[in-house]
């Protein structure tokens, strides 16, 4: 079994790193966020341009899409640009993830590429645990190299400090970094049962168009109805993946760092956030491996 | 005993309501190359999916290479296979086909390029295989299923969507492998013509049960007891057959007589003939059409 499942893996590797549909899937949620910020620096150089022009003051200071919320608060646009690209980095990798993790097995059982794998080498389980690593290492690489790209794009075109209203320090440096690094770390944790999801929906589904659209589907309504599902909602590791209707924590960074003082995590859901999504993940994976011992590939 | 690499006893597969495998039995011997011939929803593609584990079965017993088709990975490439889709990433190369092939094989026999040369795909080496005709798909999918040294390859219908010049290839390539490396054949096809041109031996498989399972040599062996005759007086030579003890039919088949002979054999009608001042222009046993057997078989459902 473990034996079947390295060889698996490496096969695995070895189409990752030369599908070039694959790694164009890495790097459109770096070039998305990368965008994001290169139009909010734009518009707000545009708003600033005018403003001098008309000799006023600029009325947003300057934020334009996602830009600050108060005029005179320093440093706030530039972080506030900066989560909010971050933020749409970590939507898009998710929904990528969903849907490459949705995608892997059913268009490689619709196109054969299973049976090499399964008569040869690789048991049933080995297949499904060697698609969902697959899955977890373009996590990786996209995170990472969404990371990267947004601060580094970000530092381009921003000098970033602490957030200042009227001469007060509303919030410090250390303290922007600690809210950013524990709201990507909550918005990360999420991300494996989103690719277990997928991983379960690609098995049980009869192609791939149907794993597809009943993955995305089912991320999206969860997206949707989250907020109709009230208290329950805590107890669902959708409520914490960044997505479309964002209620993560990284959100609330958003504002924070923007200078809403209203900004805090009830510990309660800290604490959901960090053990939710582990049981469901570990559920998807469990049905996926009963599921394809019994499934036609 | 021959050794076996292939058995299934008493098969059964229902799909729901309707068993499409009814105590289906066959046999493939180590070094045979065996033709599964059946019209379209006999069950040959059921059988092979069986048989290689990519679905399950409601009863009756299984065992490729002694093992039950769910664990033949354990056997780590002994068996391989190749089906009617070819089963190859479309973004990767030919090239990169056979090293993703090299990866699954604990001791690749094959080098990519070798193989890419015997299937004569060695100019598309680098192209996608999206970019591909169907023929040059299938040629690489079974350059990628021959990487390793499988001693028992399961082809389902292998020469649909090539040429003629690649059913020729694959031809030549599946009896060097037999006869070079002692790899064992099991094929499924409609294209009678060519399984009987390569094939040790054949099974009918007609309405989910195997109709007719023998050594193809056994099939068109030329019969004993029936003879074609061509003669200068042949209203003459009828006569006198008929009264002639042993011949126990006669039929006319435009200028020739069909005998049918019970303890008897030509050289007895021959003499009969030629003493009688016949002369003989023809007589030869008849040769077995497979292909009206088969017709027959799958008309009448009896072996």
């Amino acid at each position: 079994m473990m034996q079947g499942l390295l060889t698996a893996i490496r096969a695995e590797i070895y189409v990752f790193t030369r599908s070039r549909s694959i790694q164009l899937l890495c790097v459109i949620p770096a070039l998305v966020a990368a965008v994001q910020l290169l139009l909010v620096k734009s518009l707000a150089a545009s708003n600033d341009a005018r403003a001098a022009l008309m000799g006023t003051e600029t009325a947003d200071g300057g934020g334009g899409f996602g830009g600050g919320g108060f005029g005179n608060v320093e440093g706030a646009d530039a972080w506030g640009a900066l989560v909010d690209a971050l933020g749409t980095g970590m939507t898009l990798i998710s929904l990528i993830l969903v849907a490459y993790s949705a995608w892997s097995f059913a268009s490689d059982r619709d196109q054969g590429v299973l049976r090499h794998l399964l008569i040869r080498r690789v048991s049933r389980p080995a297949l499904v645990l060697s698609k969902l690593i697959q899955a977890h290492l373009l996590a990786l690489v996209s995170i990472v190299l969404m990371l990267l790209v947004t601060f580094g794009s970000a530092a381009l075109l921003w000098d970033f400090g602490p957030v200042i209203e009227d001469g007060y320090e509303l919030i410090g440096t250390a303290d922007i970094h600690a809210e950013l690094s524990l709201g990507l770390s909550l918005a990360l944790i999420p991300l494996p049962a989103a690719i277990a999801l997928g991983v379960l929906v690609s098995v049980l589904s009869n192609s791939t168009t149907q794993a597809l659209s009943l993955a995305l589907g089912l991320t999206l309504g969860l997206d949707l109805f989250k907020s109709v599902l009230g208290g329950a909602a805590d107890y669902l590791y959708a409520s914490y993946l960044v997505s479309l209707l964002d209620e993560s924590y990284l959100d609330d960074v958003a504002r924070l760092v923007r200078g809403y003082s209203d900004v805090m995590i009830d510990p309660a859901v800290l604490q959901l956030n960090q053990w939710v999504p582990w049981p469901q993940m570990v559920l998807f994976i469990i049905l996926a491996l009963a599921l394809v011992r019994r499934k036609k590939l | 005993m021959t050794e076996a690499v292939l058995h299934i006893k008493d098969l059964i597969k229902r799909y729901g309501d309707v068993e499409v495998l009814h105590h289906l039995n066959l046999e493939v011997t180590r070094g045979a190359i065996h033709g599964l011939v059946g019209l379209n929803g006999s069950g040959k593609t059921t059988t092979m999916e069986c048989v290689l584990g990519m679905q399950g079965f409601d009863s009756g017993e299984v065992k490729v290479l002694g093992r039950h088709p769910r664990d033949l990975w354990q056997g780590a490439g002994d068996v391989v296979g190749i089906f009617d889709t070819p089963g190859l990433h479309p973004g990767l190369t030919v090239r990169q086909c056979l090293e993703h092939a090299q990866l699954l094989c604990g001791k690749p026999a094959h080098k990519p390029a070798e193989l890419e040369a015997l299937l004569g795909i060695t100019k598309y080496s680098h192209y996608k295989i999206r970019q591909l005709s169907l023929g040059n798909r299938r040629r690489a999918s079974i350059a990628h299923a021959l990487i390793g040294q499988p001693a028992f390859v399961v082809l389902d219908e292998p020469f649909n969507g090539l040429d003629a010049g690649g059913v020729d290839d694959v031809l030549a390539l599946i009896q060097r492998l037999n006869r070079q490396e002692g790899t064992s054949f099991l094929l499924s096809s409609h294209q009678l013509a060519y399984l009987e041109s390569i094939c040790t031996h054949l099974s009918i498989l007609h309405q989910g049960k195997i109709a007719l399972s023998a050594s193809t040599d056994e099939l068109i062996r030329p019969s004993e007891s029936r003879l074609k005759l061509v003669c200068d007086q042949a209203v003459a030579a009828r006569e006198l057959l008929k009264q002639t003890l042993g011949v126990i039919n006669i039929e006319k088949e435009g200028s020739a007589l069909m005998l049918t002979l019970d303890g008897i054999g030509p050289g007895d009608v021959n003499r009969k003939l030629v003493m009688s001042g016949v002369t003989v222009s023809e007589l030869q046993p008849e040769k077995r059409d497979l292909s009206a057997l088969f017709q027959k078989i799958v008309s009448q459902g009896v072996a």
